[in-house]
């Protein structure tokens, strides 16, 4: 299946092509959304509509990193809009063969794949998509 | 569906004291020279003051408001009927009316006056001749605030019974009648008589030249009987025959006044030579079971004659053939096709417009309104000379652009009858499966909502009612140990409350535990051990739309396995609604959904906070002044604003919001919002007010939704996106 | 697009009530008139799709004003706000050109029933 492939400092990821509507460049500044978690970085006017953006490394509870994010992922979910904040887009590339990941299960994780001989972490739209309404709401 | 009467009861009592007060007034200079005005006068403070309390069901007022009306219009007959007894009578009655309503006021019940209705009653019947009619009031429901909402009365068009041919279902619901689509009609036969509606002359004529003699005569004849209606000059006289049967229907009030409309619409037709039973008779509403039947003369043919009629409430035409002239043929024959073919016509006065075409005009009209917007900022930095002419063609186009944009809203507004139409049919087939019985009943399905709300909402109403069916009623065995009717009942009730519309999906049903829903999820790990001793029974009824939870006993193919609450609550608040579910063991579950009625636009005052710019609605702005944060007295932690002869709890917008700012010490802008009943008034401080917008309010769509205090979000004409606040809740949450 | 009604009643309450009804149907409600006279004074200026009539009403009768109103548009939609026992002033108005008619005290959908089956809605 063909996945957008992009980057968070140097870790690679993949999405379904299918899940990604367009990835545009990020905005000269964002509006805050008051009271939102640290995530969110706020929200984007994208051709009239109010995108909201995530840093894509506080969601995965990832270390900072020294490389500016230069990349705005707009996951296609029907009336959302979502965009996840990543370093950098590669390309499309077909990912075939993904595996369970090591380590911690995440629900925004579906599992690891090698592509040209390199890792790759396969995300899963639905458990992004929870995981930000996770951070939403209070924890239970 | 019962009308709240509550909310009109401030209203009555101030209107109906007006009234009585004018009739007493009346009354006294009655006394001094009786002119028709004021005997006018009083007829109609005693309807009006009738029609109200029969509109709010007080019957002892509207019953003696009734009789002062019956005497009154005697004397109105006759002034010299008028004595110094009646007037005495008439005032006592206008007092004890003026009791009455003051007891109404008191929130006492009125006592009926039966002594005086009686001395009245004498009196009508004395100077008539004849007893006072029955006064008739109105059911109603008064709501007090607090009350839990009342019972709604049976409604004769909700029938409770089953309906033969679906066993196990019976349906109520009061709009569902809907046109067949258009492309279930049957194609329209070219060379029908109807098709010729218009077109007198048209029809050949060589096969009427005897019967057109016969007809003449007939019409003569027809004088001498009965002439009922007007000749039509214009037709012709070979205009053929038609038979027409039509019912009045037997919940009509005033059957004769419904009959003398039909003979009216009729007669404007062409020559009525017939009527069944005759003028006067129906005039008296003296109509066996609602037949009446018509023989016509009318060029227009069955289609005109259809289109004469449709739009007349309370009358079903039964049948319409051409007839021969002689002897009259009766036929009665369904006309179930042509009555369709007659409704296409009312069709194509409407057209069919896709809903994507429909959300492209809205998207359109949103960016044009931003665009304006736009345009008024760019003329802002326009050299002084050249702004008028822009200004003004900018408001030109702000006007039209905001009355496009309320077409395309009205546009888009589509009955939920749309949706709740499949409801009986998935009843029927999940009560069969399940071998219960089920008694559904829609209600309010006439309301309307944005067409983009109603096809999201679909699945979600569907897989409700199953959830009802499925889990929320117990098998009849069950229901009948519980002393419950062995039919479950399940209520889907559509109301609008202000700019939101609220559907209730209500089941008689076993109800939901909250305790099973607690360890459901404390054993998916969703919840903590925590959380679940804290959890209200209202919250933990909403772990059922958390993936998994489930306390179904049994798993079936229906509900699925706990899927689909999840899906339903996103579906809801993906809209801008919210959704709520009440239950209680043994009772039953109520599910709720509050949905916004459409996108809408709003009257904002932007502020500025930190870099930060915020909506606050015109609306609930108060006023704004400006003080010195550290100036104002304090009551412990809280800063309080002089504001009218109160004071007011001051909150820093940006400590409100958690917005980094660093106001300069000294005076700073109070905006003044109103607040909701737990808030009151409150002043938030702010660093500028930077003036009104008016703007087009988006839904704030998931994961915006779900932070409290954020009522939606717009795009201004610089392009930014702006957050409109709703202060109450940002205050408590 | 909304229909365009104007309600004409002499009692506020009245009045308020066939708004608020109007209103839960989704009908948009463009004017209201207390009396017959200024009944036919809205109704010029708004032309709306459909006017509500009170008959009993002071300056001017809900019957004449419905007269002057088909005079001025004979495709003009009058619906007569009657009581029960007032069967020969209804009549009088539909020989005046009324379009029909609901009777006080009347439920809501009764009333939007009987609109939108002149209107041709239903």
């Amino acid at each position: 299946m063909r996945h957008v492939i992009f980057r968070v400092e140097k870790e690679r990821y993949g999405l379904p092509l299918s899940a990604v509507r367009e990835v545009v460049v990020p905005p000269e500044r964002y509006t805050r959304v008051p009271r939102a978690p640290a995530a969110i970085t706020g929200v984007m006017n994208l051709r009239g509509r109010v995108v909201t953006v995530v840093e894509l490394r506080q969601l995965l509870h990832l270390p900072e990193g020294p490389t500016p994010l230069c990349r705005v992922v707009l996951l296609d979910r029907g009336r959302r809009d979502l965009g996840l904040l990543v370093t950098d887009v590669d390309g499309i590339e077909a990912v075939e063969r993904v595996s369970a990941a090591p380590g911690k299960v995440m629900p925004a994780v579906r599992g690891v794949a090698r592509l040209g001989g390199l890792g790759v972490t396969v995300l899963d739209p639905e458990g992004l998509d929870a995981a930000v309404v996770a951070l939403f709401t209070p924890s239970k | 569906m019962t009308m709240d009467m509550s909310r009109y009861l401030g209203l009555f009592i101030s209107e109906a004291t007006e009234h009585l007060e004018a009739l007493g007034r009346d009354l006294v200079a009655l006394e001094r020279e009786a002119t028709a005005d004021t005997v006018d006068s009083m007829f109609r403070h005693a309807h009006s003051v009738k029609g109200m309390a029969s509109s709010m069901g007080f019957e002892a007022i509207a019953m003696l408001a009734h009789r002062v009306e019956d005497l009154v219009d005697a004397v109105r007959q006759d002034r010299k009927l008028l004595d110094r007894d009646l007037v005495d009578l008439l005032l006592s009655a206008a007092d004890t009316l003026m009791a009455q309503v003051r007891a109404v006021a008191a929130s006492r019940e009125p006592e009926a006056a039966a002594p005086l209705l009686e001395q009245l009653s004498v009196r009508v019947r004395a100077l008539t001749g004849h007893a006072p009619a029955v006064t008739r009031v109105a059911q109603v429901t008064l709501r007090k605030p607090g009350d839990p909402p009342a019972e709604e009365d049976p409604d004769p068009a909700a029938p409770a019974a089953v309906t033969p041919g679906t066993p196990d279902v019976a349906v109520g619901s009061t709009a569902l009648a809907v046109m067949p689509p258009a492309s279930l009609m049957p194609p329209r036969d070219l060379s029908a008589p109807e098709t010729l509606y218009g077109a007198p002359g048209a029809r050949p004529r060589t096969d009427v030249p005897a019967e057109a003699e016969l007809l003449s005569s007939v019409a003569t004849l027809g004088a001498n009987l009965k002439v009922l209606a007007n000749v039509d000059a214009d037709g012709p006289p070979s205009a053929p025959r038609w038979s027409v049967r039509l019912r009045i229907s037997p919940t009509c009030q005033v059957p004769g006044v419904r009959a003398f409309l039909v003979h009216k619409r009729l007669s404007t037709l062409g020559t009525l030579v017939d009527l069944r039973p005759p003028l006067e008779e129906l005039k008296a509403g003296r109509i066996p079971d609602g037949f009446i039947q018509v023989e016509l003369d009318t060029a227009v043919g069955e289609a005109g004659i259809q289109t004469a009629l449709r739009n007349v409430a309370e009358v079903e035409v039964v049948s319409v053939s051409q007839a021969v002239p002689e002897p009259p043929i009766l036929a009665i024959t369904s006309q179930t096709a042509d009555s369709a073919r007659a409704s296409a016509d009312a069709s194509s006065r409407t057209v069919r417009v896709r809903t994507e075409l429909l959300d492209y005009f809205l998207d359109t009209v949103g960016e044009l309104m931003l665009a304006t917007a736009r345009l008024r900022e760019v003329g802002k930095v326009l050299p002084e000379v050249s702004r008028p002419a822009l200004e003004e063609g900018v408001y030109r186009l702000h006007t039209l652009v905001k009355d496009l944009h309320d077409k395309v809203m009205s546009a888009r507004m589509t009955p939920l009858s749309l949706i709740t139409d499949r409801l009986p049919r998935a009843a029927r087939d999940l009560a069969r499966r399940k071998e219960r019985e089920v008694e559904l009943v829609i209600t309010g399905a006439e309301i309307e909502l944005d067409r983009a709300i109603l096809d999201e909402l679909a699945d979600p109403l569907l897989h409700l009612l199953r959830n009802c069916i499925d889990h929320g009623l117990e098998a009849p065995e069950e229901r009948l140990a519980a002393k419950k009717s062995v039919r479950g009942r399940v209520l889907v009730t559509v109301r609008r409350a202000r700019d939101r519309v609220i559907i209730d999906i209500e089941d008689d049903g076993r109800g939901m535990d909250p305790a099973k829903l607690k360890a459901s999820a404390l054993k998916r790990g969703l919840i903590t051990e925590e959380a679940a001793a804290r959890m209200a029974d209202r919250d933990a009824f909403l772990l059922s739309c958390l993936p998994g939870v489930s306390t179904a006993k049994d798993i079936t193919d229906i509900s699925g396995r706990g899927v689909g609450m999840d899906a339903v609550k996103r579906v809801v608040e993906s809209v801008g609604g919210t959704l709520e579910i009440e239950s209680e063991r043994g009772r039953g579950t109520c599910f709720t959904l509050r949905l916004p009625l459409t996108v809408a636009v709003v009257h904002l005052l932007l502020v500025q906070v930190g870099e930060e710019v915020f909506g606050l609605p015109i609306a609930k702005v108060v006023g704004a002044t400006e003080a010195d944060p550290d100036a104002l007295s304090r009551s412990r932690e809280t800063a309080l604003l002089p504001h009218g002869n109160g004071l007011l709890p001051v909150h820093l917008l940006e400590v409100l919001l958690g917005v980094p700012a660093s106001p300069r010490p000294g005076f700073r802008p109070f905006v003044v919002m109103e607040g909701d009943a737990g808030t009151g008034k409150v002043a938030l401080a702010v660093d500028r007010l930077l003036g009104q917008e008016e703007v087009v309010l988006k839904p704030l769509s998931r994961p915006l939704d779900l932070l409290p205090g954020l009522s939606g979000v717009t795009i201004l004409g610089s392009g930014r996106p702006v957050f409109i606040l709703d202060v109450p809740r940002l205050l408590t949450a | 697009m909304a229909k365009r009604v104007l309600v004409v009643d002499d009692a506020i309450f009245m009045r308020n009530m066939i708004k608020d009804i109007f209103a839960s149907g989704g009908f948009e409600v463009v004017g209201e008139a207390a009396n017959g006279l200024e009944a036919v004074e809205k109704f010029k200026e708004l032309k709306p799709d459909l006017t509500t009539m009170d008959i009993v009403m002071p300056f001017k009768s809900g019957i004449e004003a419905t007269r002057e109103i088909i005079k001025a548009d004979s495709s003009a939609v009058v619906i007569m706000c009657s009581a029960l026992g007032q069967e020969s002033l209804v009549m009088e108005a539909i020989e005046a050109g009324a379009s029909d008619f609901i009777v006080k005290p009347f439920r809501a959908e009764d009333v939007l029933a009987v609109v939108k089956k002149v209107l041709g809605e239903a």
